[in-house]
C-alpha cells in the first residue's frame, strides 16, 4: 500500500512535524510512504527522516517566494484557516496536481487547510483521511462553518484526543466520515528511565501564557519553603521569559525555580528529575506528559481540555489537579516529594503505562482504521460503522451548525462596520 | 504541543556527527559515536582541545582512542585522571590519524549523575567537568581545576544585605578565616567580612552589607569579586567562591538575584561566565 502525508512545511519545528514523521517512519516498516511538504524554506530537514520515507516539496521558497502565483491569494485553501497567509494560487495549484496525480492508495492530511484541499480534491480511488491537531471547540467559527462543509467528503477524521473527537461526532454532522482518536505517538527513550530519586521537578513547553508556568512557579514555592533541597527546572524560551524571572525573584526562588533556556532533545533533561509537572491551561494533546512518563517521570498536571486527563490516571501515575489552583498543584507536588516511596512507584507506572504512545501501537491503530476505510470503499459501505441516535444528532450537529454560521456572518459584519469606521 | 525535537538526531545527512555522552559522579566521562562515524578498518580518535584565547595558537590538547562496544558503538573513555586544566574543550573526531579533524555535535549528555554534586565532599585539587552545548550548536566540556573550591549552596537577597551560604571543598575552614571581596580591576581595593562557620568544619555563611560597596559615592561601575581566606594569615591563597557542582555549566542567565537600590547604586550578585560568585554595582 503506498501512503502519502500533506503537510505544511517538513522543514519546520513543531510538533505536527514531529508526530507525522514518528508516524511515518513506522509506516514504512510496511507500506511505500512519503510525506509531501507544502513549502520548504531550506535545504534538509531539522529532524533527521528515514530514508525510507520520501520527502517531496511542492513549493520551495527558497526560489519561489516572488513567483507570480504565490503573490496572488489561495482560493481553495480556506479564508479562516490560521496559516492562509502562506498560501496562495500557487500552493492552491500544486496541491491540486499533486493530488489529481498521486499514485498513493491513502492520502493523509495534517491540518485543517490540507484536509479542506484532501476532500474537494482527492481523486475517487484514494481513501481521503484528514488529521486535526489542534481542537474543533477553538478553531474559529468561520473555519468551523468551512470544515463542516468539506469534512463530510473524507473517510476519516482523527483527532489526537477522544474528547475532540466526540466534539466533532457532536458538533458537526459528517455522515459515513468514520472520526477517531489516533494519539500522538513518543518514539522508545534511549537513555535508561529516572530512578525517582532526584530532588528535581521538571517542566518543558514554550514560555507562553497559556502554560501558565507562573501558577507552577508559585505553586513550587511552598514546596522550596519545605524542602529548599528540590529544584524546579522550567525548560524553554518564549515571551514569558522576562515576567517569569520577575516572579520568581518576587517569591524569593531564584535557588529553587530555574528558566533553563530551551533544551533538544529533552530525553537527557527529563531523566535528571523525578517529578514532572505540567500547569497549563489548554493542551490539545500533552506531548510532554507522554515524554516525561515514558522517560519514568509520574507527571503532576492540570485536568485542563483535552489531552492531560487521557493520559494521566489520576493517583496511579501522575496527578490531576483543578485547573488555575496553585494550591491544589502545590499539595499534589509536595505530596510527591515528601512520598519517595510512591513516587517511584507512580513513575514506574508511568512508564508502563505510558507505552500505549509508542510508536507500536500507534501505528497499529492507524493502520487498521485505514485498513477498514479501504475496505469500506471497496464495498461501497460509508467507513463510520452504523450507530443509533442519528437523527438526535443531526439535530444537535445543526444547531452548532447555525451557532457557527452566524458567529461567522456577525464577525464578517463587524469587521466590515470597523473598516468603515477608519 | 510539543516544539522540541524528539526524533533521532540528525547524523547521516548533516555534516556534522553527534556524539552522545555519560558522566559519571567523579568526573568520568563516555563518548558515544554511532558505528557509522569510522569507515571499518581505520583507527579513529576523539580529540579534545582546550581552547585558546582569541588570537592565540592551540597549545593542549588530550586525544581519546575510539573503541568499539558490542552495540556497535565507538566509544572513547575520559578518566577521572589526568585533570583537564581549566578552560572549553571543544570536541573532534580524527577519522585517521592524518584526516583532517571534524567538530562534532551534540546528541544526547546524560549528565544525571551530576545533579547532586555539591552533596558530594571533593578531595583537593577540585576537578569539575561538564559537557555542554556551545553557543554555534557544539559538543564541548567545560573544565574547573582548582586547589580548593567555595561551593555556594544559596543567596538569601535583601534590600540592602546579602546571605551567602556555601561550603568548602579541598580544604577546612580554619579559625580565622576571612571571606574578601576584591574591587576588579581597581588598586587593589578590598573588603573583609567575618564568616560563620557551621561546625564541620567546610560549611560557612556570610553576610554583605551592599553599603559597604556602594562606599565612597563612586558612579562607576564596579564589580565585587568573592573569595574566602580559609585559614588566617598573609600567605593564606584566596579560594573563589562560585558554584561549580552541578550539571549547568553555563548559569549566569539561570541562578539570577534580585537587585536592591542601596546609596544611588543598583546591587546585585550574580554568577560570572566562569560561574564564580561576584557582586556587581551600577
Amino acid at each position: 500500500m503506498k501512503i502519502s502525508f500533506l503537510l505544511h512545511n517538513a522543514y519546520g519545528i513543531g510538533g505536527t512535524i514531529t508526530t507525522t514523521f514518528n508516524l511515518a517512519q513506522a509506516l514504512a516498516e510496511r507500506h511505500e510512504v512519503e510525506i509531501v511538504s507544502v513549502l520548504r524554506h531550506r535545504e534538509h530537514p531539522n529532524f533527521a527522516l528515514d530514508p525510507r520515507v520520501s520527502l517531496r516539496p511542492l513549493v520551495d521558497l527558497r526560489h519561489e517566494k516572488e513567483h507570480p502565483l504565490h503573490l496572488r491569494a489561495a482560493k481553495v485553501f480556506p479564508v479562516a484557516e490560521y496559516r492562509y497567509r502562506q498560501y496562495s494560487e500557487l500552493t492552491d495549484r500544486r496541491i491540486g496536481e499533486c493530488l489529481a496525480a498521486t499514485d498513493a492508495d491513502v492520502v493523509i492530511g495534517t491540518r485543517p487547510g490540507l484536509n479542506v484541499h484532501l476532500a474537494l480534491q482527492g481523486p475517487e480511488h484514494v481513501v481521503r483521511v484528514g488529521q486535526e491537531h489542534l481542537t474543533l471547540d477553538n478553531h474559529p467559527p468561520r473555519l468551523r462553518t468551512t470544515l463542516r462543509r468539506a469534512y463530510r467528503r473524507l473517510d476519516v477524521l482523527t483527532t489526537v484526543t477522544e474528547a475532540d473527537a466526540a466534539a466533532y461526532r457532536r458538533k458537526m454532522r459528517l455522515p459515513g466520515v468514520r472520526v477517531e482518536a489516533l494519539p500522538n505517538s513518543v518514539p522508545d527513550p534511549v537513555l535508561p528511565a529516572a530512578d525517582g530519586t532526584a530532588k528535581v521537578v521538571v517542566a518543558a513547553g514554550r514560555l507562553v501564557p497559556v502554560k501558565r508556568y507562573d501558577l507552577l512557579i508559585e505553586a513550587f514555592a511552598p514546596v522550596a519553603a519545605a524542602h529548599p533541597d528540590w529544584q524546579l527546572r522550567i525548560y524553554g524560551k518564549g515571551e514569558e521569559q522576562t515576567r517569569l524571572r520577575q516572579l520568581i525573584q518576587r517569591l524569593g526562588l531564584s535557588d529553587h525555580a530555574l528558566l533553563m533556556g530551551a533544551a533538544a532533545p529533552m530525553e537527557a533533561e527529563w531523566v535528571k528529575g523525578s517529578i514532572a509537572a505540567c500547569a497549563s491551561n489548554f493542551e490539545p494533546f500533552g506531548m510532554t506528559i507522554v515524554e516525561a512518563m515514558r522517560c519514568g517521570l509520574p507527571v503532576v498536571s492540570t485536568d485542563c481540555p483535552y489531552g492531560p486527563g487521557e493520559i494521566i490516571e489520576d493517583g496511579v501515575d501522575g496527578r490531576l489537579v483543578p485547573v488555575g489552583d496553585p494550591g491544589a498543584l502545590g499539595a499534589a507536588l509536595l505530596d510527591l516529594v515528601r512520598d519517595d516511596e510512591r513516587r517511584r512507584r507512580m513513575g514506574r507506572t508511568a512508564m508502563a503505562n505510558a507505552r500505549r504512545f509508542a510508536p507500536v501501537p500507534v501505528v497499529e491503530q492507524a493502520e487498521r482504521l485505514i485498513d477498514e476505510a479501504r475496505s469500506a470503499r471497496g464495498t461501497g459501505r460509508p467507513v463510520a460503522p452504523p450507530e443509533g441516535g442519528r437523527i438526535q444528532r443531526a439535530l444537535v450537529s445543526q444547531g452548532f451548525a447555525a451557532r457557527d454560521a452566524a458567529y461567522a456572518a456577525a464577525s464578517g459584519a463587524l469587521r466590515t462596520v470597523r473598516r468603515g469606521r477608519r | 504541543m510539543n516544539t522540541r525535537p524528539d526524533t533521532k538526531p540528525d547524523t547521516t545527512r548533516g555534516t556534522h556527527l553527534r556524539v552522545d555522552c555519560t558522566a559519571d559522579a567523579d568526573g568520568r566521562i563516555v563518548f558515544a559515536l554511532p558505528p557509522t562515524a569510522a569507515d571499518n578498518g581505520g583507527s579513529p580518535r576523539l580529540l579534545l582541545r582546550l581552547r585558546p584565547k582569541k588570537g592565540q595558537p592551540e597549545k593542549t590538547v588530550h586525544p581519546l582512542d575510539l573503541e568499539p562496544a558490542h552495540d556497535g558503538r565507538l566509544l572513547a573513555v575520559l578518566e577521572r585522571r589526568p585533570a583537564l586544566a581549566e578552560g572549553r574543550w571543544d570536541v573532534y573526531l580524527l577519522p585517521e590519524p592524518d584526516a583532517p579533524r571534524q567538530r562534532l555535535r551534540p546528541g544526547l549528555r546524560d549528565l544525571r549523575a551530576l545533579v547532586d554534586g555539591h552533596t558530594r565532599d571533593r578531595p583537593a585539587p577540585v576537578a569539575v567537568r561538564v559537557p555542554y552545548v556551545t553557543k554555534d550548536g557544539y559538543l564541548a566540556v567545560r573544565a574547573w581545576l582548582r586547589t580548593a573550591h567555595a561551593e555556594v549552596e544559596g543567596i538569601d537577597v535583601t534590600d540592602r544585605s546579602m546571605t551567602v551560604r556555601a561550603r568548602l571543598h579541598g580544604t577546612p575552614l580554619a579559625e580565622g578565616a576571612a571571606v574578601r571581596l576584591r574591587l576588579r580591576g581597581g588598586d587593589g581595593t578590598v573588603r573583609m567580612v567575618e564568616p560563620r562557620g557551621e561546625g564541620d568544619g567546610r560549611a560557612f555563611s556570610f553576610v554583605v552589607d551592599y553599603a559597604d560597596l556602594v562606599g565612597d559615592g563612586g558612579t562607576r561601575d564596579r564589580v565585587w569579586d568573592l573569595s574566602v581566606q580559609a585559614s588566617p594569615g598573609a600567605g593564606a591563597t584566596p579560594i573563589r567562591i562560585g558554584r561549580l557542582l552541578d550539571d549547568v555549566a553555563d548559569r549566569k542567565e539561570v541562578f539570577v538575584y534580585p537587585a536592591a537600590v542601596v546609596g544611588g547604586g543598583v546591587v546585585r550578585p550574580y554568577f560570572t561566565v566562569d560561574n564564580d560568585l561576584s557582586v556587581e554595582v551600577k
